[in-house]
């Protein structure tokens, strides 16, 4: 026996230096945290590409800020785990509306209404959520490839069977925001129910191709593997050179709004209340626009992307999960 | 070995892999019964209830068992293929095998699977224009969304890991064995279906149920190439239910987590039913172990042939398709136009990114000391799983395999869960201990296949030699383990240099690791920055198994 | 060191069946002699060599090297194998592969944790010993049959060990090469001061070698004595029958004689070295073939035990003929010289002398 118990000793010993050293980090981390309290802020987003907006601000104001970023499938797990453990890092939340308002439920977003909120619409302040912009949803096509007459001037054009085998697009049965923008569709755009089901049927016929989310549409229209897709406007800016263009069409656009807040119990809430200050300013809105090609609600302030500021871009009423998966249903059966 | 020695060792085992394995189970098994979207709630089989009464899932699941045991199989048959002809025949450039069976595990299976998409897709995949004009043919001839497609990529994907398994137990066969079948008339075939390969049956096994259960779990694939094809499969229906909608249930993805991790446990169970007499496989003895090569003759320049073709597809393509994406602008077909844009744009902000840096850094450290960490807890698995062979070490093989065989996007969150509930939450150490816990079966399956072969009186005389376990260890087994312990270290290394499913759930800012930052690329489509950045990674995963391989050599045994 | 086996048993459970490897095995295994466990394969001689080298943990029992329990279910008592200081030789060898000969050797040296040059010096003394002088830096799989079987013997000898057991260690040798090192383990041992446990199921091997021979039969001893002791005046059926072929006849006691114990068996009565047995007894007549005389029908009158009977084969081996003769209806096997000018067919004359008719129970 004293062999394995020998040898059962060398492993608890080991387990245990390990688990010193464990608990050494984690407290050195913990004076750090202390110590710097108000040198830094943390921060949970769902929109990608947004470093240009933190590095301007940490040089502004010399309060470092990270970045950790979170898909929307992650986003309310994460944050209510994190939140009910006690343990939540963020300072700051950046995702979609229905995401904040389900945490704002929650009691995970604290009250705070950033001053800067006055230059935007009254619809975009909501008692500590702010939003900022919408996740704007087009037509982008291959500007190399389509002729400018075969550009979609309408949504119900996508119909057309010359773009049979030509459309991609993301997943109608699961992909929220598609879902959603195909239900906002019926809302905002078509006036009748039946218009709008003509345009779903027509839309099928042309066998789109299903990815798993928007960042995967514009890779095919690039590359020529298909023509057109639902997609997003601002891959026009961050993927340049690349010959994408939206099709300007005479109905509104959509997409859900981006909104961000600060969190109840924020380790760092002075540093917070000043990041999104700043994110809310004209200067960080200006930054999204033109480096990210978001579309923002700061007044006047547009993306570099040809027409847009002509373009009425409305967001999309927030569908409950339970619409989600009965409309995600519905087109599953539609598009089949 | 005295099987009472050995009890407290077990016991010890089964404690560390249980807290290991069982904990983040355990999390996903309450929060699959608990109401809400948090970890605890109420009790409720609600969550069960609406997950399997889709009436989609009679096709998903026949989908399912298409598609993984389609891979598995080609996996196993091709690392079949290769292992023999590496260790048993004449073939030339034998060292291009063990490039071959890494390399794929280096590469970002999304990438892998867009490059395929690129060249196979009906509407203008290369390969399908290439043979269209050929064969004057109107329509595409091939179509890589389909199951046909996914089984083909998948099973190049976890080629890898069949052949690291089964090429060590291919190169310390007795050979006495197939001689004896060829002194009684059996000619080469023959002896390679009646001999060689029943008695490498452990091994053969191990690795299709390797490739089974990582099938089971592969997102990758069914979403990039399955997806556009309508062709849905377990896991991505586990990904439609979490992400329809804004709040994603993870309870609800448990709950058909949990009918893939019955079905692996149960092949585990069937695995070691099927082994359970190793004693006949013995065939390592202290008569030494000299390969003997078979002429292939005729058959050598066409076999050759199909090896450099097989080498072309899974190295050189990818990595050709990852180079050209890093140099393009964006995706494009290649054309004149797409060569006269070329420039190390990507390359630049990729090597100026210090996230991306630092997400560098703390991947090579968890490659490196993960995997040493992970192939010594390993290896003491493998041997109790082996060696001792009693109930309790079924046990402990089954629990290896527990958080292996949960879909990667689940059990991400199940570590979250767990790791909450301790000061390691958000910091490198979960990581670590999350990538050991999922992929110990990396480093299990090919020491016990290799442990498999270690006669026991090599041990046992040590042990009259006064050597202690751990001397008998670290003189005797794991000299004799070199090839096993090369393969699982490379294994858990490659793996966790590009480890996706847990990261992307535990990272935090400081804890960055690779995988992350090229699904953040991908998630913005940044194809030609996160290409810049796969080779980067791809690069030092061949540095990291050309160091084990270096330090393998020096620790092996001199033959002669 | 003197070996004491008290009541150990080991049952293995298989497949719903007991299997009683040991099954209360009582033993002493004297200090300094080569003492052989014999017996067919199964009879638990291997299991009861690895309890005492400590690879197999019995259920219940002692075991005692010297004045050490290394094994006592009773008293908790389990010494682990690398602490009870015994060497060993596999049926196997168990050579190590991927050490050189020079540290296959020094392995139990260097567990000693001995300074080097006395390893150094004590290994080639040891290699010395067993003809390998010069051997120590060849790569173990670059060995004979032989020579692994002498590096084998060799470690196991290096740390001067009071016990060394042996596990069939010939077995996997060519005969000519068996004997040969059977007559050098011989001599190797009878070098040494060591009590030596060797398990075969070779009887040759055992009657050549051993000091002691004990008889196994599934999981008990039932016999233990010296070769001759076991070979000519065995206790047992299955002794006498297992030790050397031999001619068994179930007899009835007619008399009990002051020299002799007169029987009757299948060929008549026999008059049998004296031998006293309980009342109602089975008994069986040992005959071994070569103390089955042929003689001359001259002869008759002088000799005791005298049968007449049919040639019936006769079967050339070299140094003599196996035969069979027949008389009245049993075939009984004979040794018959090689320059016999018998034929098969031909009538002939036995004599057996009564020294060797042994009685054994059943």
């Amino acid at each position: 026996m004293k062999r394995t118990q020998r040898f059962g000793v060398c492993v608890l010993v080991l387990l245990f230096v390990v688990g010193t050293v464990f608990g050494a980090g984690s407290s050195e981390k913990a004076v750090v945290d202390s110590g710097a309290m108000e040198d830094k802020v943390t921060m949970y987003a769902s929109i990608t590409a947004i470093e240009p907006i933190i590095e301007a601000f940490s040089e502004k104001t010399g309060i470092v800020a990270e970045n950790t970023r979170l898909s929307t499938s992650r986003f309310v797990s994460t944050v209510l785990t994190e939140f009910g453990a006690g343990k939540l890092m963020a300072d700051v939340l950046q995702g979609p509306l229905p995401v904040m308002e389900i945490l704002k439920e929650q009691g995970v977003i604290s009250d705070y209404v950033s001053p800067a909120i006055e230059n935007y619409p009254d619809w975009a302040k909501r008692d500590g959520i702010h939003l900022f912009g919408i996740e704007y949803v087009a037509l982008i096509y291959n500007k190399d490839l389509v002729a400018p007459a075969d550009v979609p001037k309408r949504y119900e054009d996508l119909c057309d069977p010359k773009w049979n085998n030509q459309i991609v697009m993301a997943n109608p049965a699961s992909h929220a925001t598609t879902i959603s923008w195909l239900v906002g569709l019926k809302e905002n755009v078509f006036e009748t129910e039946q218009q709008w089901y003509d345009f779903l049927h027509g839309l099928a016929a042309n066998n789109p191709m299903f990815v798993a989310s928007f960042s995967p549409t514009p890779a095919p229209i690039e590359s020529g593997e298909k023509l057109i897709g639902i997609s997003m406007p601002k891959y026009i800016v961050t993927k340049a050179p690349a010959p994408l263009a939206w099709a300007q069409v005479e109905q509104p656009l959509m997409g859900s709004p981006r909104a961000i807040a600060i969190t109840a119990d924020a380790p760092h809430p002075n540093a917070a209340k000043a990041f999104v200050d700043y994110w809310l300013s004209s200067e960080a809105m200006s930054l999204l626009a033109e480096e990210v090609g978001e579309y923002v609600l700061t007044s006047g302030v547009y993306p570099p992307i040809d027409g847009i500021e002509n373009a009425e871009v409305i967001p999309i009423r927030e569908l409950s999960d339970d619409e989600l998966v009965k409309w995600g249903a519905e087109f599953e059966k539609i598009f089949e | 070995m005295a099987k009472v020695r050995h009890t407290n060792l077990t016991y010890l085992l089964i404690g560390i892999l249980a807290l290991l394995t069982l904990a983040p189970i355990v999390m996903l098994v309450i929060g699959s019964f608990s109401e809400g979207l948090r970890n605890v709630g109420k009790f409720t089989f609600e969550k069960y209830i609406s997950v399997y009464s889709d009436p989609g899932l009679v096709d998903i699941l026949g989908n399912t068992v298409m598609f993984v045991v389609g891979a598995a199989l080609f996996s196993t048959i091709l690392a079949l293929f290769l292992a023999y002809l590496n260790n048993r025949t004449n073939i030339p450039w034998k060292f291009s095998f063990k490039v071959l069976s890494v390399v794929p595990m280096m590469i970002p299976h999304v990438l892998f699977s867009v490059s395929w998409a690129l060249l196979l897709n009906p509407s203008n995949g290369i390969l399908n224009l290439w043979l269209q004009q050929l064969f004057n043919l109107s329509n595409a001839p091939l179509n890589i969304y389909s199951i046909p497609g996914m089984i083909l990529v998948e099973g190049l994907l976890d080629l890898p890991i069949a052949y690291l398994i089964i090429s060590p137990a291919m190169a310390s066969f007795d050979v006495s064995l197939e001689e004896s079948s060829k002194v009684f008339g059996g000619g080469n075939l023959k002896t390679l279906f009646k001999i060689t390969l029943p008695v490498l049956r452990p091994a053969i096994l191990a690795a299709f149920i390797l490739c089974v259960v990582r099938c089971l779990a592969s997102f990758a694939v069914p979403s990039v190439l399955g997806m556009p094809g309508r062709v849905y499969v377990l896991s991505t229906y586990i990904y439609r239910t979490v992400n329809t909608g804004f709040i994603a249930d993870y309870g609800k993805a448990a709950a058909i987590g949990m009918s893939i991790l019955v079905v692996s446990i149960s092949l585990i169970y069937v695995y070691r039913y099927m082994t359970r007499s190793s004693e006949k496989y013995v065939t390592v003895s202290s008569r030494g172990f000299k390969p003997v090569v078979i002429e292939l003759k005729k058959a050598k320049i066409p076999l050759f042939i199909v090896v450099v073709l097989i080498s072309f597809i899974l190295i050189v393509l990818p990595v050709l398709v990852l180079l050209y994406t890093s140099l393009v602008p964006y995706s494009m077909v290649p054309s004149a136009k797409a060569f006269s844009m070329m420039d190390l744009n990507h390359w630049k902000t990729v090597l100026a990114d210090p996230i991306s840096l630092l997400s560098l850094k703390n991947s090579l450290f968890l490659g490196v000391v993960g995997a040493t960490l992970g192939t010594l807890l390993s290896l003491f698995i493998a041997y109790v799983i082996v060696k001792v062979k009693t109930r309790t070490a079924g046990i402990l093989e089954a629990l290896s395999f527990l958080s292996f065989s949960f879909p990667g996007i689940v059990i991400g969150i199940g570590f979250m869960w767990f790791f909450i509930k301790t000061p390691l939450y958000a910091t490198i150490w979960a990581l670590l201990i999350g990538y050991v816990a999922t992929y110990l079966p990396y480093g299990i399956r090919p020491m016990t296949s290799a442990f498999v072969q270690i006669h026991s009186h090599l041990e046992e005389s040590s042990a009259v030699c006064g050597a202690s376990l751990l001397t008998t260890m670290r003189r005797i087994v794991i000299p004799l383990l070199v090839p096993g312990i090369v393969s699982g270290w490379v294994l858990m290394a490659t793996m966790f240099l590009r480890e996706l499913s847990l990261s992307v759930v535990l990272s935090r800012p400081g804890t960055e690791v690779l995988a992350v930052q090229i699904l953040r690329f991908s998630e913005d489509g940044l194809w030609g920055r996160l290409s810049a950045l796969g080779i980067i990674m791809i690069f030092f995963s061949t540095l990291l198994v050309i160091l084990a391989n270096i330090l393998g050599n020096r620790f092996k045994p001199a033959h002669d | 060191m003197e070996i004491h086996i008290t009541a150990l048993k080991k049952y293995y459970h298989s497949e719903g069946k007991v299997i009683k490897a040991l099954d209360g095995v009582d033993l002493s295994i004297p200090a300094n002699k080569i003492f052989t466990l014999l017996g067919p394969s199964g009879c638990g001689k291997t299991t009861l060599l690895r309890s005492i080298v400590g690879l197999e943990t019995p259920d219940e029992g002692e075991i005692r090297i010297g004045d050490t329990i290394v094994w006592s279910s009773e008293k908790q008592i389990d010494v682990p194998t690398e602490k009870r200081g015994l060497g060993m030789v596999f049926q196997t060898y168990a050579i190590w592969p991927h050490m050189n000969v020079f540290n296959n050797v020094a392995y139990p040296l260097q567990n000693m944790k001995l300074p080097k040059a006395e390893i150094v010096s004590r290994v080639e003394k040891t290699l010395q010993f067993v003809q390998l002088e010069g051997f120590g830096s060849r790569p173990a799989t670059r060995l004979s049959g032989g020579q692994q079987q002498r590096v084998a013997l060799a470690r196991a000898l290096v740390a001067e060990p009071k016990v060394i057991l042996f596990d069939e260690p010939l077995s996997n040798l060519d005969a000519k090469l068996r004997e040969e090192t059977r007559k050098e383990l011989r001599t190797f041992l009878s070098e040494l001061a060591i009590t030596a446990v060797y398990v075969t199921h070779d009887r040759i091997e055992a009657l050549a070698l051993s000091d002691q021979i004990g008889v196994m039969k599934s999981g008990h001893i039932i016999e233990i004595g010296e070769p001759k002791k076991i070979y000519f005046d065995s206790e047992h059926q299955f002794v006498a029958d297992f030790i050397g072929r031999s001619n068994l006849l179930p007899v009835t006691i007619e008399n009990q004689g002051e020299a002799y114990t007169e029987v009757t068996s299948s060929i008549g009565d026999v008059l049998c070295a004296r031998k006293e047995f309980p009342a109602d007894s089975e008994i069986t007549l040992c005959i071994r073939p070569e103390f089955v005389d042929l003689i001359k029908p001259g002869e008759k009158e002088t000799l005791q035990n005298v049968f007449t009977g049919i040639m019936k084969t006769m079967v050339f081996v070299g140094e003599v003929y196996e035969s069979e003769i027949q008389i009245g209806d049993q075939l009984i096997m004979v040794k018959v010289d090689p320059d016999s000018n018998v034929q098969e067919g031909d009538e002939v004359v036995v004599a057996i002398d009564p020294d060797h008719c042994l009685l054994v129970s059943r």
